[in-house]
């Protein structure tokens, strides 16, 4: 009997037992992205423009030359890095941003290139997004890599565009999908429908800010809805998810976008956050450094200042909230090859802060 | 009193340019809506339509009355020391507070268009002619010789703006409506949900209408009945604190806010009427 209170305290105490933190970078300038390179080294984005290597170590950091030129203004700038599967083999990585197009509009890029001896070379631009917007503001511009080794890349709505979201003609509030040269795979959904942009390859979407490819080869999103109607969403090729035809939020403004939250031929979300959390990155955590945390969808907040825990079980999401003690608004999520999580904070003066598993 | 009866000439203005401009973004969302084969209906639009004049309305009331103040300023300055004057010349400054006010929205705040209605040169120009019925009605308003009877009835009407977004919340949308209030209505037996509904409905409406009749006729006993609610809503409120022991809500000060403006303008209208009896 007393072994069993015994092991029932020891149970709770760690299930209650509240996490401790590591602020391992501090005064980083808007960052927005990083990815591990090894256990101890990040490649980093910030959004003015730059691409840095930090230690974790010992923290230093070492500027990347020659980056991309990007249109730094508002939301835009050099948005997410991620490397390629090939990574140790073909050194090559994948950077989005907002520039200047042709016309001197704000667009979303995709380029590759090599990051050989701290810069970049072999820069390639893959994408240009048809989406050219007045100011650099939604752009989505997360990108993933599937199984099948094309790239997904999110282009947001572009807020003075919402409606072009429901049309195919253009790349506002798009999932796009190409090959890692830039070609457009022969499968995708729309490659053979006439008016259609061959890239897309899910649309009706907002401001997607989450993208994540579960080892099962699943793809969820999420984005940022207007005021309230924050979405999560499974996603399949062609499927149209909605916005702004159907939503769960109204218009900052106060005016109603819709009246509608739900219409056959468009996707309901798996859940959605009313009032908005204003979801900013998402993971889903496969390894075991947290158990607690194992087989979840961590996704990290600006409004609500946390990092959600999100589990699906026949149809009800069960969420908690993770890391509020913190009280920062929440940029980034990345998991380190160890299966360490480290949280990336928003705007000027950033910090990287690394969550310690909870002592056993 | 000139100038109190400019400055309610300048709220009255603002609220009736409020009027005419939400439809402009609402009806170009209903449109657009149907274009995609939404099944907008009469209902449907009814309810955006209202639900725009009031929560789309109220920042775009605080922004006219501002851009208003400033043009209506220098209208009257120009009307002062020039020979141009008149309703065209206020019509006019409406028309270019407003488009200036929808600009610098964009250029100096949020980079981009939030009102929905304002994206296209149609909807700008019915913005600016909208401005421009504005002027011209605060020139109606300021060039005749009105009574405290204006000043009561505009806040009677806009005290029934005020409640305009509860009553449609608790009509349109009661889960939401119903949220606010710490309910989550799925949760409660069907009686429960039946009891909450009618009753916070009514006491909306209620309250809402009384305005509405109190600005009409002028009748004190209107505003005093609206009053009475709130005052009552607070009371219980805070019985219910500090009798019945539930946790402390700071929602009895709205109440007391609520209670105080109707019964301000029953008792101004009482007090004027009997100063019209003794000098009969």
């Amino acid at each position: 009997m007393s072994l069993r209170i015994f092991l029932s305290l020891f149970f709770l105490s760690n299930v209650f037992a509240s996490y401790k933190y590591e602020t391992v970078l501090e005064d980083l300038d808007d960052a927005w992205s990083f990815v591990f390179l090894d256990e101890e080294t990040i490649l980093y984005t910030e959004l003015p423009g730059n691409l840095k290597i930090a230690n974790l170590i010992d923290k230093t950091i070492t500027d990347i030359s020659n980056p991309p030129v990007v249109h730094y203004a508002s939301q835009g700038g050099l948005s997410e890095v991620i490397l390629d599967p090939k990574f140790e083999l073909n050194r090559k990585i994948y950077l989005s941003y907002s520039a200047k197009d042709k016309n001197n509009k704000s667009t979303l890029f995709l380029s590759s290139a090599e990051l050989i001896d701290n810069s970049l070379k072999n820069i390639k631009v893959i994408f240009e997004a048809n989406a050219p917007r007045r100011t650099s503001v939604h752009l989505g511009a997360k990108i993933a890599f599937m199984k099948d080794g094309t790239l997904l890349l999110n282009s947001g709505d572009g807020f003075d565009h919402r409606e072009k979201a429901q049309y195919l003609d253009n790349h506002f509030g798009k999932i796009i999908r190409i090959n890692s040269d830039g070609s457009i795979p022969t499968d995708n959904p729309f490659i053979n429908v006439e008016g259609a942009l061959p890239e897309i390859y899910s649309y009706g979407h907002r401001n997607m800010q989450g993208l994540v490819i579960t080892s099962s080869g699943d793809v969820y999103e999420h984005e940022h809805g207007p005021k309230g109607g924050d979405e999560m969403n499974l996603i399949e090729p062609s499927l149209n998810y909605g916005w702004p035809a159907i939503t769960y939020g109204i218009d900052y403004s106060g005016a109603v976008i819709s009246p509608f939250t739900e219409k056959e031929g468009m996707e309901q979300p798996l859940l959605h956050w009313t009032p908005s959390i204003a979801p900013s990155d998402m993971v889903y955590y496969e390894q075991d450094s947290y158990p607690e945390l194992t087989n979840t969808f961590l996704v990290t907040a600006l409004v609500s200042k946390d990092v959600k825990k999100v589990r699906f079980d026949n149809n009800t999401n069960y969420q908690e909230s993770l890391f509020s003690e913190l009280n920062q608004r929440l940029r980034n999520i990345e998991v380190s090859p160890g299966g360490i999580i480290y949280l990336l904070t928003d705007g000027p003066g950033g910090k990287l802060i690394k969550v310690l598993p909870k002592e056993r | 009193m000139k100038l109190t009866k400019n400055i309610f000439a300048v709220f009255a203005a603002s609220l009736f340019t409020v009027l005419l401009i939400t439809p402009i973004t609402s009806i170009s969302n209903l449109l657009w809506l149907s274009s995609v084969d939404m099944p907008v209906t009469l209902w449907s639009s009814f309810e955006v339509i209202l639900f725009d004049f009031q929560r789309l309305g109220m920042p775009l009331f605080v922004v006219f009355t501002i851009a208003f103040i400033l043009a209506f300023s220098v209208a009257g300055l120009i009307s002062k020391y020039t020979n141009y004057g008149g309703k065209y010349l206020y019509a006019l400054a409406g028309a270019v507070a407003i488009g200036f006010a929808l600009i610098l929205m964009v250029e100096l705040l949020f980079q981009t268009q939030l009102l929905g209605g304002n994206r296209s040169l149609t909807g700008k120009i019915l913005h600016w002619v909208a401005g421009f019925c504005g002027g011209y009605f605060f020139y109606n308003l300021f060039s005749v010789d009105r009574t405290y009877t204006f000043i009561v009835r505009f806040f009677g009407i806009f005290y029934a703006y005020l409640l305009l977004g509860f009553v449609l919340n608790w009509i349109f949308t009661p889960a939401i409506a119903a949220a606010e209030f710490g309910f989550i209505l799925d949760q409660l037996s069907d009686d429960a949900q039946n009891a909450l509904l009618r009753d916070f409905t009514s006491f909306f409406v209620a309250t809402f209408l009384f305005s509405i009749l109190g600005a009409i006729t002028l009748n004190p006993t209107w505003f005093f009945s609206a009053g009475v609610i709130y005052y009552g809503a607070a009371i219980f409120n805070l019985t219910a604190i500090y009798v019945h022991g539930t946790p402390y809500n700071k929602i009895y000060i709205g109440e007391i806010i609520l209670g105080t403006l109707p019964t301000l303008l029953a008792l101004t209208v009482l007090y004027k009427n009997r100063t019209q009896k003794k000098h009969e």
